[in-house]
C-alpha cells in the first residue's frame, strides 16, 4: 500500500483537521483566478436561453401550459360522457409535462440545432453547471455528478411520500375495524403507495449512483450522451406531480398492478397514473440506453471486461433489462387510455379485447422489474463487501454469470403471477420450472458474497452491516419465493399478505437495504462528508429490526389467510396485524433518523477524504472535491480492482494514460491533487 | 498451466479438502452450519404448516406437507450462508476504530466450492420441480374423479353466489358442501375480477367476467370454512367473505329439499 493511500485512510479518522474551504472554496477561487488569467474561457456568454431556465421556469411553464390545455380541452369537449373527464384530466396532465420540460429547457438544444445556430463550447460548459454554484442543481445540467445529486434526491422525496402513505395504511390496519382512512382512502392508497414505491426502488441505485458513481468508475469523463441524461432526470421529475395528483382525482383504487376492467371503472386518478407510466418509461429508456452506450463504449483504457468492477455489471443488467420490460408496461398503459378515453376495447372483454392479454403485458414488466429494481442493489453490496472485508472479491466469474443467468430467466417467469387467473392452465408447469431455476443463479450471488466474506477482516461499517442484513433478508424473500413458485401452494397463498411479505423481504430487505448500504458507502465521495456511523447504527438497527417484525408478522396472517389489499379484517388476524403495525412504526422513525443523518451529514458532516474505505475502484482515486472533467490524466487500467492481499506493497491497478488527451480548459485546475499524486507514481 | 490426470487432480482436491477440514475455523463454521440447520428444520417442521391451520382437504394437506418439505429443504441451505456470516461477525471481525491494519487472503475462487455449490443448488431445484408437478397432477385430478358435483360459483361486488344446476338450481349466498363428495366449481363474475378462495381447502382461481374458470376439491373434514376474496375488487373488497359449509350427505339433502332442490 502506497503511503499516499495510507495517509488518506487514516485521515478518515482525523477528518476534523481538513478545513471545509478545502472542499469548495479553493476550487473555485483558483478557477476564478485561471479565468482572470485568460486561462479558461469563461461562462460568460455561454448558455444563452438556458441562462434563464430553471425549475421555476420549468413549474411555470408546465401550469400554464396545462391550464391552457384544460380550457380548451374542457371548453370543447363539455359533455356528461364520463369519458370526457378522462379526456380533459390526460390532456391537461400530457400539456404540463411538455410545458415543464420546455420551461426546464429540454428542446433549446434540438431547436437551435434546428435553427443551425448549435451548441458552443461556452454553452456546453454552462449546461454541464460549470461555477453554478448550487443552482445547478435546479437546472437542466449535464454534468453526470450533478444528474446523480439530482436522482438521489428525487429517490429520497418518493420513498418519503411512499413511506409516509405506508405508515397511514398500517395505522388504518392496527386494530380491525378501524375507521382511521375508511375503504375509499384505503384502497386508493395501496395503488400510490405500491406505484411510489416501485418507481422509487427501480431509480434507487441506478439513479443515484449508476450515474454518479459508474462513469468515474469506469474512467470516463462523464456519460455518453450528457443531454440525454438531464433529460432522463427531468422526465422523471416532471412524472413526479403527474403520479401525485392521482392522490387528489380518487387515487389509484386498482392496486399499482391496475388490472382491467377494475381500471376502466376507476375514477380519474387512473390518468395520473398511466400518464406518469408512460412518461417515466420514457425516462428510463433514455437512461438506459445513455448507461448502456456509456459502459460499452467509454470504459478506460485497459478495463477489459474481466477487470470491470461487478457493480457495472449491476448497472447495465438492471438498465438492459428495464430497456425491454418498460416498453410492455407503457403500452399497457397506453391501451388503457385509449380503452378509457376512446372506446377502445383492447381489455374490455364485451368489445372483443382480453384482460388475459393486460395482465399478461403488466407482469411481462412486472417481473423482470423486481430483478431490475434488485440485481443493482446486491450487487452494490457485492461491490463494497471485498473492500470491507479487505479480500478479494470471490468468484467473479461466477458473479457475472449469475447476474447473466438472472437477468435471462427473469424474462421468462412472468406467469407465475397468473397461476390463479385461469389463463392457460397447461403453462403453470414450464412457469414453474423457469422460475424455480431462478434459484440457481440467485443462489451463486449468495456464494459470491459468503466467499468474500470467509476469513476475511470484517469492518463493520453501516455498509457492511448492510450486506449482513441483506444475507439475511434476501434468504426469507428467497426461500419464500420458492413456495410461491410451486402452483398448488401458489392456490393457497396468491393474494395473500403472505405475497407481500414475500415481495417486501426482496425489494426492500435486499434491495432498499442494498441502496442505503450504497449510500453509507458512496455518501463521502458524492458529497465530500462522511455520513455519521453512530447515528447509521442506530437507524440501521431500528430499520432492519422493525421491518422483521412486520414482515414477519406479515406471513403469519398471510399463511393463516388474509388477503392483501383489505382496509379490515376478521379478529382471527388481529394479533399478526397489530405486530405488523408496531414493527412498521419502528421503520419509519429509522428511516427518519436516515433522513435526519443524510441531511445533517451533509451540511456538517466530517469532511471525508478521498479515499475514506481503503477502496481501489477508480471513484476513489479522483480528489474531493471531484473536478468537472472526473480525471486531469485518463486512467490506464493494468488489473481487476480487488487486488487485496496480493503482494505488498500492492502495485496500483492502473496508472496514467500517456495517450490521455489533454484537456485543460474542462478541468478546474488546482481544484485538487492530481492522480498521480494520489496515489504515488506506479512501480 | 501444468498438464494434470484426472487422477493426480483428484488426489490433490483430496489433499487439500484434508486440509481444509482440519482448520479450526471450518470445524466451528461447521457446528455452527450444524447448529442453524436442526434450528431450521425443527421450524419448517412446526411452523409453517401449523400457522396455515388443520387442512379441510387433502388438496390442503398436500400443499402444507409442501411447506414443510420445502422449509426442511431450505434450511441446510440458509444454514450455510448464515453460519459463515454470523462466524464472520464473531470471529473474524476487525475490532478497533478505524479500518483493518493488514489485508484477508487473496483468495480469488475454488472450483469445487463452485461446483458443489451449483451441483447441490441444481439438484434442490430438480427436486422442487419434480415434487411440485406430482402434486399438480394429484390436485388436478382431485374432484374429477367419481362422478363430481358442479357448483356455479358467480363473484359480483362484493358477494359471492353459489348455485347447483344439477340439484334442481338451488340457488344460496351460502356454500353448502356434502363431505367427501368432489366438487367442481364453475366460476365466474359479473362485474370486475375477483378470486374465489377457499382458505382451508387449499383452493383458489379468479372469478373473470369474460370466461368460466375452474377448480375443484374433496372436502374431507365437517365443519365452516371461510370464503374470501383474494384478487382487489373495488371499494368493499376486503368485506367481500361468506362461508363453506361443509355437511354430512344426508345434511346436503336435508338443505337441498329446504331450498327447494332435489338430490
Amino acid at each position: 500500500m502506497s503511503s499516499a493511500e495510507l495517509a488518506s485512510r487514516s485521515g478518515c479518522k482525523r477528518t476534523e483537521v481538513m478545513h471545509d474551504d478545502c472542499r469548495t472554496g479553493k476550487g473555485d477561487t483558483m478557477s476564478e483566478a485561471m479565468v482572470k488569467h485568460g486561462a479558461l474561457p469563461t461562462a460568460e456568454g455561454g448558455g444563452g436561453s438556458m441562462r434563464h431556465l430553471n425549475a421555476l421556469t420549468a413549474v411555470a411553464g408546465g401550469v400554464a401550459l396545462a391550464a391552457l390545455g384544460w380550457l380548451i380541452s374542457h371548453h370543447f369537449m363539455q359533455t356528461d360522457d364520463p369519458e370526457t373527464s378522462d379526456q380533459v384530466v390526460l390532456i391537461t396532465l400530457g400539456c404540463w409535462a411538455v410545458g415543464f420540460m420546455a420551461g426546464i429547457g429540454a428542446f433549446a438544444g434540438p431547436f437551435r440545432w434546428l435553427l443551425g445556430n448549435d451548441l458552443t463550447h461556452a454553452d456546453e460548459m454552462h449546461l454541464a453547471g460549470k461555477d453554478q454554484g448550487v443552482g445547478r442543481y435546479f437546472r437542466f445540467t449535464t454534468d453526470h455528478k450533478v444528474v446523480g445529486v439530482q436522482y438521489l434526491i428525487v429517490t429520497m422525496v418518493l420513498l418519503a411520500v411512499g413511506g409516509t402513505l405506508a405508515m397511514l395504511m398500517r395505522t388504518n390496519l392496527i386494530v380491525p375495524h378501524s375507521n382511521f382512512l375508511g375503504p375509499q382512502t384505503y384502497n386508493s392508497l395501496v395503488g400510490l403507495h405500491g406505484i411510489i414505491m416501485v418507481i422509487a426502488t427501480i431509480i434507487m441505485v441506478t439513479g443515484p449512483f449508476g450515474n454518479f458513481i459508474l462513469p468515474i468508475m469506469i474512467g470516463a469523463r462523464d456519460m455518453a450522451f450528457p443531454r440525454l441524461n438531464a433529460l432522463s432526470l427531468w422526465l422523471l421529475v416532471a412524472a413526479v406531480p403527474v403520479l401525485l395528483s392521482a392522490g387528489f382525482m380518487g387515487g389509484i383504487p386498482t392496486g399499482w398492478s391496475a388490472y382491467a376492467p377494475l381500471a376502466d371503472q376507476a375514477t380519474p386518478g387512473m390518468d395520473g397514473y398511466l400518464m406518469a407510466i408512460v412518461i417515466f418509461a420514457i425516462s428510463s429508456a433514455v437512461a438506459g440506453a445513455n448507461i448502456t452506450t456509456t459502459v460499452l463504449t467509454m470504459r478506460a483504457r485497459g478495463m477489459t471486461w474481466t477487470r470491470t468492477p461487478i457493480f457495472v455489471y449491476g448497472v447495465v443488467a438492471s438498465v438492459g433489462l428495464a430497456l425491454p420490460a418498460l416498453p410492455m408496461f407503457m403500452a399497457a398503459q397506453v391501451e388503457l387510455a385509449v380503452d378509457r378515453t376512446m372506446e377502445g376495447q383492447f381489455f374490455i372483454a364485451s368489445g372483443g379485447g382480453s384482460p388475459w392479454l393486460y395482465q399478461n403485458l403488466f407482469w411481462l414488466f412486472g417481473h423482470p422489474e423486481v430483478y431490475v429494481i434488485v440485481i443493482p442493489a446486491v450487487v452494490a453490496l457485492m461491490e463494497l463487501t471485498p473492500v470491507f472485508a479487505r479480500k478479494p472479491l470471490y468468484n467473479f466469474n461466477a458473479a457475472v454469470l449469475g447476474i447473466v443467468g438472472i437477468v435471462g430467466l427473469s424474462i421468462m417467469v412472468w406467469a407465475h403471477h397468473m397461476y390463479a387467473s385461469g389463463w392457460a392452465p397447461d403453462l403453470n408447469g414450464p412457469f414453474m420450472l423457469t422460475t424455480e431455476m431462478i434459484s440457481v443463479p440467485t443462489g451463486v450471488l449468495f456464494l459470491v458474497v459468503i466467499g468474500t466474506i470467509w476469513r476475511g477482516r470484517i469492518w463493520t461499517t453501516v455498509a457492511m452491516m448492510s450486506v449482513y442484513a441483506m444475507l439475511w433478508n434476501f434468504i426469507i424473500g428467497g426461500v419464500t419465493g420458492i413456495y410461491l413458485s410451486d402452483v398448488p401452494a401458489d392456490y393457497a397463498l396468491h393474494g395473500s399478505m403472505f405475497v407481500t411479505a414475500h415481495f417486501h423481504y426482496t425489494l426492500m430487505g435486499a434491495g432498499l437495504t442494498g441502496a442505503i448500504g450504497a449510500l453509507y458507502y458512496w455518501f463521502p465521495k458524492m458529497t465530500g462528508r462522511m455520513l455519521s456511523e453512530r447515528v447509521g447504527f442506530v437507524s440501521f438497527w431500528l430499520v432492519q429490526i422493525g421491518f422483521n417484525v412486520t414482515f414477519l408478522g406479515m406471513f403469519a396472517v398471510g399463511l393463516a389467510g388474509q388477503p392483501r389489499r383489505v382496509f379490515t379484517y376478521p379478529h382471527m388476524f388481529a394479533t399478526g396485524n397489530f405486530i405488523s403495525t408496531i414493527g412498521a412504526y419502528f421503520i419509519g422513525i429509522g428511516m427518519l433518523i436516515t433522513l435526519y443523518n443524510v441531511i445533517s451529514s451533509w451540511r456538517s458532516g466530517l469532511v471525508a477524504p478521498a479515499n475514506p474505505w481503503g477502496g481501489k475502484t477508480l471513484e476513489w482515486a479522483v480528489p474531493n472535491p471531484i473536478p468537472l472533467a472526473n480525471f486531469e490524466v485518463l486512467p490506464v487500467v493494468i488489473s481487476d480492482a480487488y487486488g487485496y492481499g496480493e503482494g505488498d506493497p500492492q502495485p496500483p491497478h492502473w496508472r496514467a494514460d500517456p495517450h490521455s488527451p489533454a484537456t485543460p480548459e474542462l478541468v478546474p485546475a488546482g481544484a485538487g491533487t492530481t492522480i498521480s499524486d494520489t496515489e504515488g507514481s506506479p512501480q | 498451466m501444468r498438464p494434470m490426470t484426472i487422477t493426480t487432480s483428484m488426489d490433490h482436491m483430496a489433499t487439500r479438502t484434508r486440509g481444509f477440514s482440519r482448520r479450526r475455523d471450518v470445524r466451528q463454521v461447521v457446528a455452527l452450519w450444524a447448529v442453524l440447520t436442526v434450528l431450521g428444520v425443527v421450524f419448517g417442521l412446526f411452523v409453517p404448516a401449523r400457522l396455515m391451520g388443520p387442512p379441510a382437504s387433502p388438496t390442503m394437506r398436500g400443499i402444507e406437507d409442501t411447506m414443510t418439505v420445502f422449509s426442511v429443504a431450505a434450511a441446510p441451505v440458509a444454514a450455510v450462508v448464515w453460519a459463515v456470516a454470523l462466524y464472520s461477525l464473531l470471529v473474524w471481525r476487525h475490532k478497533g476504530a478505524g479500518p483493518p491494519e493488514t489485508d484477508g487472503p487473496a483468495l480469488r475462487t475454488s472450483r469445487p466450492a463452485a461446483v458443489l455449490w451449483i451441483l447441490l443448488s441444481s439438484v434442490l431445484c430438480v427436486f422442487l420441480l419434480v415434487w411440485g408437478l406430482a402434486e399438480m397432477g394429484s390436485v388436478a385430478t382431485a374432484g374429477s374423479r367419481n362422478n363430481p358435483m358442479v357448483v356455479n360459483v358467480t363473484g359480483n361486488q362484493w358477494v359471492w353466489t353459489f348455485d347447483y344446476p344439477d340439484k334442481g338450481g338451488v340457488q344460496s349466498d351460502q356454500l353448502y358442501l356434502p363431505v367427501d363428495q368432489p366438487v367442481v366449481f364453475h366460476v365466474r363474475s359479473k362485474d370486475v375480477i375477483h378470486s374465489f378462495w377457499v382458505v382451508k381447502m387449499g383452493i383458489k382461481v379468479d372469478a373473470n367476467p369474460w370466461e368460466v374458470t375452474q377448480t375443484s376439491v374433496v372436502p374431507n373434514k365437517l365443519g365452516t370454512f371461510d370464503i374470501r376474496c383474494a384478487e382487489l375488487c373495488g371499494l368493499l373488497h376486503a368485506d367481500m367473505e361468506t362461508s363453506a359449509h361443509v355437511v354430512s350427505g344426508a345434511g346436503f339433502t336435508q338443505w337441498l329439499q329446504a331450498h327447494g332442490g332435489h338430490a
